[in-house]
Parts: C-alpha cells; structure tokens; sequence
C-alpha cells in the first residue's frame, strides 16, 4: 500500500487547474469526467509519478463549512515541501499569487502560505538542514 | 454466449453539438420502437434507470417539484448530487439538473414509436466522451424496452464495449480534440 493520491476541495475545478499549473507550477496529471463527476489531479514536475493532488469540485455543503472554517483559521488545506521557498515564494509572487505570511522560519522549518483562490490557503514548506 | 457479451455499439450517429460561446449543448437523437408512454416509464422510475443510466436516482422523477438525490455510477469516489425536477409533462418533456448539467429529455410519437431527443451541456473538453457514453447507454435502453435487458454498460464497463472508438469517431464528427484515453503522464501545459 502506498500514498499515492490526497485531495483539496475546490471551488471551480477549471479555475483551480489554471492556479495550480500557471501559478503554483505543478503539472497536470490525469483529467476524465463521467456525467458531472470530473477527476482532475495535478502532479509536481519534478516527480510526475509521485504523489497526485486532486482537486476535487467542492459541492458538499459540509465540506463547504469546514473548508471555509480551516480558511478563516489560517490553516493550510495542503503542504509542500520545496528546496527553495524563498526563491518559490518569489516566482510565485511574480505570478500574482497572494501570499498570506511571507517566508517564516518556524521550529525545523521555513514556512509560506498563501491563497489558492479557489477555498484554501497552501503552505510550502523547506526543512531546516541541521549539520552534525 | 450471452447477449451482453455479443453487443458492440455500432458507429457514430444521431448527436449534434450546438455552440453558444462557452456553454456546448450535447444534442442526442434515438428513435426507439417503443411508445412515448414506455420511454417515459424508463426515463423516470428509480428501477428502469438502474438497468440503463449513468446515474441512479432516490425517487421517480415524473413529478414537477420533485427533489431526488442521483448517484453517479462508477464515479472514482462516491458523488451523489441533489435535483428538482423543474419540469415534468408525462410523456413529453422532463427537465431536471445533473450536478452542474441541464438534463432535458424530449420524447415524441414517431410512426408507432419514439423519437427520444437528450439536450443536455458538457464542457467541450469531454462532449465526445459524454456522447460515446449516452450512446452506449441508449443502445442498452432499447434491450431493456424490448424485453432483453443486458444490463447498464457505464464507467469501466464501457471500456469493454467500444466506448474508446466511439469517443474518437465523435470527437472526429465534432471536430475536437478529446483528451486521450489512458490518461498521460504529467506534463507541463
């Protein structure tokens, strides 16, 4: 068993696909739709048979409540981890994105968030290298 | 062998696509040797729909003002979506909504049987995939109305019937592109 595939609800899936390639610069992964049901995932270009992320089409009215809660909290629906977060939170930026907290360093980390536009706010993430 | 086994959809034929800017209506025709009554029964009743539609539905959706949960079959994770019938003439005219799709049906006496007309809006990017679909289903709707049901040919069951070359003869008569079929690696775009 393996972790292959992990979901953010979004609120257009058209409008999410555009953030997550063009601005965040993942790649497209897998797209089928069956009647209304669309199965849209994105993968890091980095690692194209890695983990997928779907972003699944948020019409559950639960679902709704609670993103919109974690949202309000400034919690992250998602993290990734980059090598560079400044230098991503730099070209991403430039893209147009809107970042919530600005390269933080925090306990074994430096973190950024910022708004997907579609519902959520997405952390990336860099370790700290601890030398021995 | 059984009768399921031995159906293979035949070629491309009765769907049209009606361009209105962004909105792409899926216009599907099948004249069906079958009265309008017997259609209607099929396209309303939660226990005909199991034996031929891509979805299942709590209800009947005879009735204007009906609110009905339906279930897409085969989705790769559970999706159930809320309707109202918005319009019910028996056995003429249904309008309801599929998740973010207008679903009209249009039923109409044709020389002692139906002509069957489904209007319904897929984004452009899936519509000869949405008509391959429908086709194969209807196909399976007239087994059942002449009494040699087969049994519902969607999602993954499709793939064993044909539904790939029907996907790409239709993108063909609509001129699109259809996404290909498995799906590719990922790609920058």
């Amino acid at each position: 068993m393996k972790i292959k595939v992990t979901s953010v609800y979004v609120d257009e899936q058209t409008k999410a696909l555009r953030f997550y390639t063009e601005v965040l610069g993942l790649a497209k992964k897998t797209d089928f739709s069956q009647g209304p049901y669309r199965w849209l995932t994105v993968a890091s270009p980095e690692e194209p048979d890695g983990i997928e992320l779907q972003l699944a089409l948020n019409n559950n009215p639960a679902a709704k409540a609670y993103q919109q809660a974690m949202f309000e909290q400034g919690q992250p629906a998602i993290m990734f981890y980059t090598d560079d977060v400044k230098g991503d939170y730099e070209r991403i930026k430039a893209r147009g994105a809107e970042f919530t907290m600005p390269p933080t360093d925090v306990t074994g980390s430096t973190i950024t968030m910022l708004n997907d536009t579609c519902g959520n706010l997405i952390q990336l993430t860099q370790l700290v290298r601890y030398s021995r | 062998m059984t009768v399921r086994e031995q159906y293979t959809p035949g070629p491309a034929s009765g769907a049209q696509v009606r361009k209105d800017g962004e909105k792409w209506t899926l216009i599907l025709v099948r004249e069906l040797r079958h009265s309008p009554e017997k259609v209607w029964q099929a396209i309303i009743d939660p226990a005909h729909l199991r034996e031929w539609a891509p979805f299942e539905a709590d209800r009947s959706l005879g009735t204007i003002g009906t609110t009905a949960k339906l279930t897409t079959v085969g989705a790769p994770t559970p999706h159930v979506t809320e309707t109202t019938v918005t319009r019910a003439e028996a056995p003429k005219l249904l309008e309801y909504k599929w998740g973010g799709f207008d679903m009209r049906w249009e039923l109409e006496a044709f020389g002692g049987g139906t002509r069957l007309t489904l209007w319904t809006n897929i984004g452009h990017r899936f519509i000869a995939m949405g008509a391959a679909g429908w086709h194969i289903c209807f196909d399976v709707l007239d087994h059942l109305l002449s009494g040699t049901p087969i049994g519902r040919i969607v999602g993954p069951e499709a793939m064993k019937f044909g539904w790939q070359r029907l996907n790409a003869e239709y993108a063909k008569q609509f001129g699109v592109e259809s996404p290909s079929w498995p799906p590719q690696a990922a790609r920058k775009e």
